[in-house]
């Protein structure tokens, strides 16, 4: 006889396993050179996200009745080594399911959506490829009841965003974005990285539930309030870079040079919030975090404002759902620094759904754009600068050169941080091709080829 | 039981280091008349087999070494325990792999035997802790390489390089063997006979594995030679070996080589963040894979040279998946090189259109030699970053930045080889069969040492315990798991 946590484990691992299956389904025949058809690849995909959305829905019903007491599926120990055990463990509780359900619902309609979208497009299994990629991280970072397992699915989850982002692999624009995405990423996930060594150090394994009470959102900090507020840090540096907080934005808007579904998906439904996500997780110990949760407030705010001015000049449509986006997360973040856990994922869930539905319909809403211009025979809408004019003229003008160049963030960023470094690690390449060239006579290496 | 095991182990090893030695005779002596390739792979394949067959028979033991020849300077002539168990198969499989892809201008004869007497040499390295034994096999894995660079058109300038780093490393490592011997640390502390012997070792060790300021060969040998060569030259880390062999294995006197260690480890770090630092701004892609193995290379000495278990086993991890994620990746660009020339990294080359598999296992080894999930280097990124921060905050601060460092490189090394516009009427480049079955043979082991990490993170916590001279926790683990009263 099945008992209620059998079930749940079962139905958790369904959630898990279906998009996991779908990447070896898809992946593996492709790598040996005889990938699927365009409709045999979107079904198993779409399969893969339908049959992990039916999975949570039933695992929530289970939940519901039983007042969303959370169930710990502990599915072994992956490694030890000392005192350091690395163990799978996922959780469902009364955040992790509904939320699988939502993301799983969504990459199913954007599964169905981009069937039509792609047709024919060269790219159209690594396309779909990479949505089941990214599902399975999703799931993973959702699910997960350790810190070990949540880096695992945040780190799927940056990969297929920025194979996303360059899918148009023929275009400088859609490379760089790509590259500059994951550059972001890549350093903000120190942050994420080095929180789970702490999380480890403070005690000895990476499982939520010797942090925290498993009790979402009722549960309490474990750990003493200085760790807590060391591995709070941390974290909310690892969410700036995944949600694009200031002042680590700037990827945001060229993120958009992937295809729509990707963008509608990533950039304006699931991915923007995996860092408002991991911080509702580990809501217990920014409570013990006073300091984590002042700076998110002011990041989040910071964030915000940053966005909503730089949006309202944006002159092509997928940049201002960018910055709308960009807004939201900032809100969202805010709002979870202010100690609130309903209202952020409430706010989470429906921006995701609206942002998506704007971002999938915006080749369209062009269209009918120019169609209803053509009629009016004019400009039809309303001025978005038109709130700034209620500022002093003066302060206009200056405002709308900060809101053009970006709040001068990428500038900032690039001339203090970036270029040096660059001109440095030229200068040093050079300095090893001249001792090189010293060493091994007049060309130097380089000549041989097979 | 245990003399049948070590007859059993002894024949395995003499075949896993006979059988390229074997097809390197022949070859060379012109008495095979097919093709080369086909008798050096199955060559490498009989060695392969041979080195499974220790590391399972050796799985059968109670995890003592079994040493079997004379003993001198601490080490034996033939000695076997968990870390050639586990390192040997990696080696073996790097050479096999090698062999297979390897474009047929590549493979005449002479390329032939020299490849396989290098493979059989690195082989029978692993096989030993003998440090004269040592010092014969250094000389005996670099000079094929050496002829071979220089037979390479244009392979001057790195041949000559690749002599005067192993000529300094070689003769560092004789002397101070040499003293070593004399003055042995491992038997009481020693004097400064014994302390010069160890600082010559470290600076051989340090030379050979290009550990900065001596790192300018890694970089010249992957520009000027042949792919084969510049892979089997370093991705099987002969001078970590031989520091395992003849610094680490004696930390437990503090007095002895504990120094040497220290500004190895410390040297091994920076040069671990420099690669990865460089690699960045590389133009083409050979440098780029050049300076990402110097980096790789020393971030596993980095971790070896370490005092707690969890950073000898992280660094053993990542010996082994970045290894073979860097094989992957070399390989890869040697397939690609042939069919269309030399690869710029200046600007996006476009070359996705052209050969989209080969992009595609590019891209898979590349993520499973930054950290990709369900890859070894996800649990040996852990692993080391957890095991450097335990020991010293810098230590770790050095290693997460030599991993996000070298994450960017491997990105922007794919992205501008496979990225930008195509040439529409240009020739598509299919995927021969041999090399699919060898890349896929690589990564299928990134993915399954990955995914199932446990039985080699456990076999290589026996081996550092050992190694260290702590209690292993897999064996308490085991203790606890066998049934009550027994």
């Amino acid at each position: 006889m099945m008992t209620n946590h059998d079930i749940v484990s079962l139905l958790v691992i369904c959630q898990l396993a279906a998009p996991a299956a779908t990447v070896a389904l898809v992946g593996v025949p492709a790598l040996l050179g005889r990938p699927p058809s365009e409709r045999a690849t979107a079904l198993i995909v779409g399969g893969g996200f339908a049959a992990g959305f039916i999975a949570g829905l039933l695992t929530l019903a289970v939940l519901a009745a039983r007042s969303f007491v959370p169930e710990i599926v502990h599915l072994g120990s992956w490694f030890s080594v000392g005192h350091h055990e690395a163990s799978i463990e996922l959780v469902a509780d009364a955040l992790s399911v509904p939320y699988v359900c939502f993301s799983t619902g969504l990459c199913g309609l954007v599964n169905a959506f981009a069937r039509k979208y792609l047709h024919r497009e060269p790219g159209f299994t690594r396309f779909f490829l990479l949505l089941a990629v990214f599902g399975t991280g999703m799931n993973l970072m959702v699910l997960a009841g350790s810190i070990d397992v949540l880096f695992a699915g945040w780190e799927l989850l940056g990969i297929s965003s920025t194979l996303l982002i360059g899918f148009f692999l023929e275009r400088g624009n859609a490379v760089r974005a790509a590259m500059r995405a994951f550059a972001t990423y890549r350093v903000c996930d120190v942050g994420l990285l080095a929180a789970a060594v702490m999380v480890h150090r403070a005690v000895g394994s990476g499982d939520f539930n010797r942090l925290f009470g498993e009790n979402w959102p009722h549960g309490t900090c474990l750990v003493p309030a200085a760790t807590a507020t060391i591995v709070s840090l941390l974290l909310v540096f690892a969410a700036m870079g995944k949600s694009a907080q200031v002042p680590f934005s700037g990827w945001l808007p060229q993120a958009m040079e992937g295809p729509t579904p990707s963008s509608a998906i990533f950039y304006g439904a699931l991915s923007i919030h995996a860092g408002a996500y991991v911080l509702l997780r580990c809501e217990s110990l920014l409570e013990q975090a006073p300091l984590a949760r002042g700076l998110l407030i002011v990041i989040g705010l910071g964030t915000a404002l940053h966005a909503n001015v730089v949006g309202r000049v944006q002159t092509d449509l997928k940049s201002m759902l960018a910055y709308a986006s960009m807004t939201q997360s900032g809100l969202i973040f805010a709002e979870i620094g202010f100690g609130w856990r309903i209202i952020p994922l409430v706010h989470v869930i429906s921006h995701a759904i609206l942002r998506s539905l704007q971002i999938l319909r915006s080749p369209s809403a062009l269209h009918d754009r120019h169609e209803l211009e053509a009629a009016l025979g004019g400009h039809p809408g309303a001025d978005r600068w038109a709130f700034g004019r209620l500022l002093p003229e003066g302060l206009q003008a200056r405002f709308y050169r900060i809101a053009l160049d970006r709040g001068f963030e990428e500038m900032v960023v690039g001339r203090l941080f970036v270029v040096p470094f660059l001109r440095l690690l030229e200068c040093a390449a050079d300095l090893e091709r001249r001792w090189l060239k010293l060493l091994g006579g007049d060309a130097g290496p380089g000549g041989g080829r097979s | 039981m245990t003399a049948t095991v070590d007859v059993s182990l002894l024949a395995a090893a003499a075949i896993t280091v006979a059988a390229p030695l074997f097809g390197a005779a022949v070859t060379a002596s012109g008495l095979h008349r097919g093709s080369p390739r086909r008798l050096a792979v199955a060559m490498a394949c009989v060695s392969l087999l041979g080195s499974l067959a220790i590391t399972m028979l050796w799985s059968q033991t109670d995890g003592a070494p079994r040493v079997f020849g004379d003993r001198l300077g601490g080490g034996w002539f033939v000695c076997i325990d968990g870390i050639t168990a586990v390192l040997l198969p990696y080696v073996a499989l790097v050479e096999m792999a090698i062999l297979m892809v390897a474009p047929r201008r590549a493979l005449e004869p002479s390329a032939v035997a020299r490849i396989l007497f290098g493979a059989a040499a690195t082989l029978a390295v692993f096989l030993t802790s003998h440090p004269l034994l040592l010092i014969a096999l250094w000389c005996a894995t670099a000079l094929p390489t050496w002829i071979s660079v220089r037979s390479t058109p244009g392979g001057n300038a790195a041949a000559r390089v690749f002599a005067i780093a192993m000529s300094a490393a070689v003769l560092c490592m004789a002397v101070g063997t040499v003293l070593l011997i004399i003055d042995p640390p491992w038997v009481a502390a020693p004097g400064w006979v014994g302390s010069a012997g160890g600082w010559l070792v470290a600076l051989a060790v340090m030379i050979r594995k290009g550990i900065f300021p001596f790192h300018s060969w890694y970089p010249a040998l992957f520009s000027g030679a042949t792919m084969s060569t510049a892979l089997a030259a370093t991705v099987p880390q002969v001078a970590s070996y031989t520091a395992v062999r003849l610094l680490i294995g004696h930390v437990d006197h503090p007095e002895g080589v504990a120094a040497e260690l220290v500004v190895l480890s410390q040297m091994a770090l920076i040069t671990a963040t420099y690669g990865a630092a460089l690699a960045i701004v590389q133009r083409d892609l050979r440098s780029l894979i050049g300076t990402l193995a110097m980096s790789q290379s020393a971030l596993v000495l980095g971790g070896l040279a370490g005092t707690l278990p969890m950073e000898l086993n992280g660094a053993f991890c990542v010996w082994i998946s970045s290894g073979l994620a860097l094989t992957g990746i070399g390989l890869v660009s040697w397939a690609l090189e042939s069919r269309a020339g030399p690869i710029r990294l200046d600007t996006p080359q476009g070359r996705f259109w052209d050969a989209p598999a080969l992009a595609a296992f590019f891209l898979l080894f590349g993520l499973a030699g930054i950290g990709l999930p369900g890859t070894l280097s996800f649990v040996a990124d852990d692993l080391i970053v957890s095991g450097s921060l335990d020991e010293q905050l810098h230590a770790g601060l050095l290693v997460i930045l030599a991993t996000v460092l070298s994450g960017i490189a491997m990105m922007r090394g794919w992205f501008h080889v496979f990225g930008g516009p195509g040439d529409s009427e240009g020739t598509r480049h299919a995927i021969l069969l041999r090399e699919r079955v060898a890349l896929t043979a690589l990564l299928a082991a990134l993915f399954l040492l990955g995914l199932w990490p446990d039985p080699l993170v456990r076999a290589l916590d026996r081996a550092t315990a050992r190694l260290l001279g702590t209690p292993s926790a897999a064996a308490a683990h085991d203790l606890q798991d066998l049934p009550q009263g027994r």
